[in-house]
């Protein structure tokens, strides 16, 4: 009997001792299953390398399938499993009511760009440090455009065909100076159907499946024209002209031939492919698909001929959507301190220099940048370019941001099928979004 | 009945008892509530009754009754197809399998796959720029069609089920083909039935339990698609493929709208016993006299 006490007894302070020690650490749920956890476990170990034990660093991953409204559920639910968790720019609104606002360390002001830490913000409060950034790049064969500026025949027919299709007659240019119309002319002129001498069956592939994802990547043709979600009344002003002409240019494209048929069902994996192939000349696509076409080993045809660029110019300027990923503090967090501490090291340019060369895809000032320059290139244009060119549409930060996406997917797509006219779409988009985004 | 063996009959269904109501009981329970509630992932715990108007709200969306119709459009075509498709190659490989039985262990290969993988796959094989079927179009027609562009999307999921899961139709009616008895057969061939006349007023009477119950299994099956039809090509553009699953699916996990995902649900509930009950009538052997 007095075995079985002691051996009661000394579970309980085991138990006790365990609880106190988890009580201690500081938990924090990442994103899984991708070079942002490669990159988070090797800044966690640094961390955990000098700081005190009741600071020390946990991670712990869900699957990625359903992440977000898990961790809806588990934040509305008061969970105190975890005290820094992922956050996505889509989803702020969606979070913010579970979450603490931070206070940026001086050194996170140094380390990133103004424009990269609002994408961490929601109502003018910030709610996370941004530890990934995702925007898009004019991908175009180097080896093509290369020829369409020398070649006195290409020029010819390029001019042709922009007249024939656009109604003027245009000239080929440098990728980093072409506005979307631009672009459009050399979509035509690559596109075998139209150009009977065009080493490329397209001349662009549009990712045009019923996604919300695709949303965000033609959201930079629209901003390019002037739209946006809502006006600073509040309003809701897709329908805008702007918003048009960004939809008429992907149906314009599509409807040409310029991109395969089966683009109403492509999405990342399917237009890298495409590209891949060799056969498309050009496409806007995330910044990701970078490193997979480089490849020499993984797409032969095209590697070491991609140039990258930001997205066209338009007539409101030139853009690129942006959307981050970062970590904040759970409101129901019972070692917030701790937190705080981890995220006031995550924000230093040491801790982003070791995200970074792990794998992570931190958007840097060039200051920071510069010392992971060598091993990431594709960080230097990443940070340039949100930088200079993000953007985040009015209401997009919102608590049902990704219902929206969801609703211009459905019914964009169908336009672009051919399901619906433009203004359907247009006015039960514009119906659908007064619902979802009222105050 | 005696008291003790009632009590013993009680006491021997009890585990039967617990477990449908753990297993079907709470869940139904659960569904109606959130049926009739606002809920959605930020207040799964805390439900805020508001009545039927989930129910109102799904009835009144005219995507509902898209993806409903699209469902039981898919549902009979598939299952008419597989059954037409599986009585075919039961009679007239016939022959063959009471040759080589383990031809059938071959047959039933593809009903082995995940229908998510079966999606993947065929994502894969009809892709223009990795898949096998545009490339080969391409280099003899120097064309094909766009397998899953709006306006082939539908034939493309009818035949990628069909090429699944007729074997099962197969194995099914293979069997019943197998069990009649060659007396019969024999008995009117002796009163002059030959070939399609023997087939028509002997075999296809005698298996007609076996075909109803195929059909019956692949419809419940097919209505209820969503595994390779959400890999292959989502709920396609504008939502034009959207089957009642893939609905539901969406308003649960995309739209966040709980309520209605669970109201829609229990419609087609509601729905699928309706029907599954008058299927069920038509197809059940009648008692004898």
């Amino acid at each position: 009997m007095t075995r079985l006490k002691t051996l009661l007894t000394s579970a309980a302070l085991f138990a006790a001792l365990g609880v106190t020690g988890a009580m201690a650490e500081v938990t924090v749920l990442g994103w899984p299953g991708g070079p942002e956890e490669a990159g988070l476990r090797k800044a966690a170990d640094a961390y955990n390398a000098t700081a005190a034990d009741a600071d020390k660093v946990k991670l712990i991953f869900f699957n990625r399938d359903g992440f977000f409204d898990k961790l809806a559920a588990d934040l509305a639910a008061g969970s105190t499993d975890f005290d820094v968790n992922l956050l996505a720019t889509y989803a702020l609104g969606r979070y913010a009511p579970f979450m603490d606002p931070i206070t940026l360390p001086d050194a996170s002001k140094a380390t990133f760009p103004e424009k990269v830490l609002a994408t961490m913000q929601y109502d003018g409060k910030q709610y996370g440090i941004p530890t990934d950034l995702s925007l898009h790049f004019m991908y175009y064969r180097t080896d093509l455009i290369e020829k369409l500026l020398s070649d006195a025949d290409w020029k010819a027919k390029y001019g042709e065909i922009s007249e024939k299709y656009l109604g003027k007659k245009l000239e080929p240019k440098d990728p980093d100076a072409w506005t979307w119309e631009d672009w459009m002319a050399t979509a035509l002129f690559f596109t075998k159907s139209i150009n009977s001498d065009s080493p490329t069956r397209y001349g662009t592939v549009l990712q045009m499946k019923n996604l919300l994802f695709n949303m965000m990547v033609w959201h930079s043709v629209a901003r390019a024209q002037g739209g946006d979600w809502m006006n600073d009344k509040g309003e809701i002003v897709v329908d805008s002209p702007a918003y048009r002409t960004a939809l008429e240019i992907y149906k314009k494209l599509y409807d040409a031939g310029t991109s395969p048929k089966d683009s109403t069902t492509y999405e990342f994996a399917e237009s890298n492919a495409a590209f891949g192939a060799g056969q498309v000349a050009t496409m806007v696509q995330w910044n990701a698909a970078f490193g997979d076409l480089d490849n020499k080993e993984k797409t032969p045809a095209v590697a070491g001929k991609i140039g990258t660029v930001a997205p066209p110019t338009g007539p409101a300027g030139r853009f690129t959507h942006i959307h981050g990923l970062g970590l904040g503090i759970n409101k129901a967090s019972k070692n917030k301190e701790g937190a705080v501490r981890f995220l006031n090291w995550l924000g230093t340019p040491d801790a982003m220099e070791i995200y970074a060369k792990a794998g992570g895809s931190p958007a840097l000032s060039d200051a920071v940048v510069a010392k992971v320059s060598a091993e990431r290139p594709d960080l230097v244009k990443l940070g340039q370019f949100a930088g200079a060119y993000g953007f985040v549409m009015h209401g997009g930060t919102a608590a049902k941001a990704l219902q929206v996406y969801e609703l211009q997917a459905k019914e964009f797509t169908a336009y672009w099928a051919g399901d619906k006219s433009l203004d359907e779409a247009l006015a039960a988009t514009k119906a659908g979004m007064a619902d979802l985004l009222k105050p | 009945m005696p008291r003790t063996s009632r009590f013993e009959g009680r006491l021997l269904i009890a585990p039967l008892t617990v477990f449908l109501i753990a297993l079907l009981g709470f869940p139904l329970v659960l569904d109606i509530i959130y049926s009739i509630s606002r809920v959605g992932f930020e207040n799964i715990r805390a439900p805020e009754p508001i009545g039927f108007s989930n129910y109102a709200k799904a009835i009144a969306d005219p995507e509902f009754w898209a993806a409903a119709w699209f469902s039981l459009r898919f549902g009979l075509i598939v299952s008419v197809i597989q059954v037409v498709a599986g009585l075919g190659l039961a009679v007239f490989l016939a022959p063959l399998f009471a040759k080589r039985p383990w031809l059938i262990a071959l047959l039933m290969l593809p009903m082995m796959v995940a229908p998510a993988l079966v999606g993947l796959m065929y994502r894969l094989i009809l892709h223009e720029f990795v898949g096998a079927v545009p490339y080969y179009l391409l280099e003899w027609y120097g064309d094909f069609p766009a397998f899953l562009g709006r306006d082939w999307a539908f034939t493309t999921l009818v035949v990628v089920e069909t090429l699944q899961w007729t074997p099962f139709a197969l194995l099914i009616l293979h069997s019943s083909y197998a069990a009649i008895s060659p007396d019969v057969r024999e008995a009117a061939a002796l009163d002059g039935a030959r070939g399609r006349r023997l087939f028509f007023n002997i075999d296809l009477p005698l298996m007609m339990p076996a075909i109803g119950i195929t059909f019956f299994i692949r419809f419940i099956d097919s209505f209820r698609v969503f595994d390779n039809l959400y890999t292959l090509v989502g709920p396609g553009a504008g939502g034009s493929t959207t089957s009642m699953s893939i609905y539901i699916y969406q308003a649960f996990f995309k739209v966040g709208d709980i309520g209605l995902a669970v109201a829609a649900s229990m419609l087609l509930l509601v729905a699928s016993f309706v029907v599954l009950w008058l299927i069920n009538g038509l197809t059940a052997r009648k008692a004898p006299l």
